[in-house]
């Protein structure tokens, strides 16, 4: 036995340091598909939300802040940056602060696996679907935390809330896609993605489509399922105690999750980058995500809200037995040896 | 000279552990496990079990987890009171004693017996693929078994925790 | 470089980190203080404050909280059969959907409980 520990010298360290900056995969991570790109997605989403919402409810939204108001986020995130964060006496300090660190950290994880061109993805891994949903079902552990550490009952309350819903509809939302794993064999993005190149999983899995959608509608606790947050009546729901950067990132971590999961949506039910190849691929992923993202900026704008015991039992009554019934559907096609379309 | 990412790993594991069991308030006690789980699933990883990784994360930290956090929340105590801490007495610490000469006694057991490699061992290279085949038609009925054991061990825990209604006027106890 | 996958995600929660945390700092350093009793207390909207937070709420749904745990395990069996599906005897299929099919009963019973709240 030569020493207990190998110890990386120095050099070693170093060069893998300038290794990892200087390659592809780092710019990648950083610009596109990476930070950049999540976090002008996310900021684009916010002002994308309050215009077109404001157009449903016959107003004009945003409009001084630059052009049409593209500026507004900018705006907001400047004045979040320098407000005081108000902590209750009774509040967890270290708990809040953390938490809102973890929720932006949990919101940017997913986008890891999920290609947005060929050859435009930080990391290609073969169980990237697992992944997404293994970092999806770490979300109700940091909101519990969240809430709790709050210790005021409308947070706790909203907490509770937001787990119970989060946590009712992840099993719809993993039996949905079950259906897509069974017609390509592979938990590998990239390699669903291309396996769509002929036909969309939208055609074949329209009940898993709608039930993903409905179960993502309700992960991001988007309206109709925004209960945790249910502005008129919990202020935030779990999120009420943070404020000034806290709140920021805790809103941003929203909006981050929002553009993922339109993304995942993309790549899984609507082909990706697939699209005639005037426009280049990354472009065609970007309009139909910023597509799905719209389509549920205006369903907030026209539903009202579910109530909880209705939301709880719609979970896991009924969405769960179409998933359910999506899979026996595609069992069938494939039964009937329709599933060569997008053998991989 | 064994891994240092395996050393960090262990080390987050063990200390996780550890201040989930020292900590003062019950919640810090979950979160430790909670990363203590991680560990466990980045160690997984280390042995190139991407799935069981992912598995560990999913059901561990986010179902088990979960349940612990909420149990603890509905626990009323009173607020801003740390719980008391008593002196082990003679017993606990003759039982510290032993248990600390036994996990020894194992370590080094392990260390004479078992061939000493530093490098981290692949179990096996499985695709997925391979690993839904055998699962699937070899351990079927295992499979099938044990997903019926965990529906009646939810629904035996159901009928544990829930109230009886008090019986109302009539009616036999 | 080629990069094993998993320290690519930890490169990048690393970057995530070093992203989120200055701002965090940030506001820390730059917010106000002022600490005053209206200040400290939880946000109710204006009142004062009333009750205890920490009591013993939506008990009433703790069957589905069991019921996540059981589908969890579940679900992730079922991901390695989805894996397999196109090449495995249909036998085995037809196990897998009949097993499906039989899980609904404790759901149902689960069901069945969180609607009664007077048992929680």
């Amino acid at each position: 036995m030569n020493g207990l520990i190998a110890i990386p010298t120095l050099q070693e360290l170093l060069n893998y340091i300038v290794g990892i900056l200087t390659s592809r995969t780092f710019l990648e991570m950083i610009i596109f598909p990476g930070f950049l790109n999540i976090m002008l997605g996310a900021a684009f989403l916010v002002w994308l939300e309050r215009k077109l919402i404001a157009r449903v409810q016959l107003r004009i939204g945003p409009l001084y802040a630059g052009m049409w108001g593209i500026l507004q986020p900018v705006a907001d995130g400047v004045k979040l940056l320098f407000k005081e964060m108000i902590f209750p006496e009774l509040a967890d300090k270290k708990v809040l602060i953390l938490g809102a660190l973890a929720l932006m950290m949990l919101a940017v994880a997913p986008v890891v696996p999920i290609p947005f061109g060929e050859g435009f993805v930080i990391a290609d891994m073969n169980i990237g679907l697992l992944y997404v949903f293994a970092v999806i079902s770490l979300f109700p552990t940091v909101i519990l935390l969240i809430g709790w550490g709050s210790n005021s009952k409308y947070s706790l309350l909203g907490g509770l809330r937001s787990m119970f819903q989060q946590v009712a509809y992840e099993v719809p939302m993993w039996l949905s896609v079950l259906g897509i794993v069974m017609l390509t064999g592979t938990l590998n993005l990239t390699e669903i993605v291309k396996a769509q190149q002929k036909v969309w999983f939208i055609v074949p899995e329209v009940l898993g489509f709608a039930v993903f959608f409905t179960a993502i509608l309700a992960e991001l606790e988007r309206i109709p399922f925004d209960l945790p947050e249910a502005e008129t009546e919990l202020v935030m729901g779990w999120m009420t105690e943070l404020s000034g950067v806290a709140f920021m990132v805790g809103f941003l971590a929203m909006y981050t999750k929002v553009y993922v999961m339109s993304a995942l949506m993309t790549a899984l039910f609507l082909g990706g980058w697939s699209g005639p190849s005037v426009i280049p691929q990354p472009v065609w992923f970007l309009a139909k995500t910023f597509l799905v993202a719209s389509v549920m900026v205006i369903i907030r704008g026209t539903f009202p809200r579910v109530r909880v015991d209705i939301l709880l039992k719609a979970a896991w009554g009924r969405l769960l037995l179409l998933a359910l019934a999506n899979v026996f559907v595609t069992a069938g096609l494939i039964w009937l040896g329709l599933g060569g379309i997008w053998k991989v | 000279m064994p891994d240092p990412i395996f050393l960090v790993l262990s080390a987050v594991v063990v200390v996780s552990a550890i201040a989930a069991l020292e900590a003062r308030e019950l919640i810090y006690g979950a979160v430790g496990l909670a990363f203590s789980l991680i560990g466990v699933a980045g160690i997984f990883l280390l042995l190139g079990e991407e799935y069981l990784a992912m598995f560990q994360i999913a059901v561990y930290v986010g179902a088990v987890v979960v349940l612990i956090m909420f149990t603890i929340m509905l626990v009323r105590r009173d607020s801003g009171r740390p719980a008391e801490e008593e002196e082990p007495g003679r017993l606990g610490r003759a039982g510290a004693f032993v248990a600390g000469l036994i996990a020894l006694a194992i370590a080094a057991a392990m260390y004479l017996v078992i061939p000493y490699s530093a490098e981290m061992p692949i179990l096996s290279e499985i695709s997925l693929h391979d690993l839904g085949r055998t699962l699937a038609s070899g351990y079927a009925l295992a499979l099938v078994i044990l997903g019926l054991l965990i529906g009646a061990t939810a629904v035996g825990a159901l009928t544990l925790a829930k109230i009886e209604p008090e019986e109302e006027r009539g009616g036999a106890a | 470089m080629a990069f094993d996958v998993w320290s690519l995600v930890v490169i990048f929660e690393f970057l995530a980190f070093l992203v989120t945390f200055p701002l965090l700092v940030f506001g820390w350093l730059m917010g106000a203080k002022g600490r005053n009793a209206i200040r400290d207390g939880p946000f109710e909207s204006g009142q004062p404050r009333m009750g205890e937070a920490r009591q013993r709420y939506m008990m009433q749904y703790y069957p589905y909280l069991i019921m996540f745990v059981a589908f969890d395990i579940i679900s992730m069996f079922l991901f390695t059969w989805g894996l397999a599906f196109s090449v495995l005897p249909f036998t085995d299929n037809l196990l897998f959907i009949v097993f499906l099919i039989v899980l609904v009963a404790p759901l149902g019973y689960a069901l069945h409980l969180s609607g009664r709240r007077e048992l929680w």
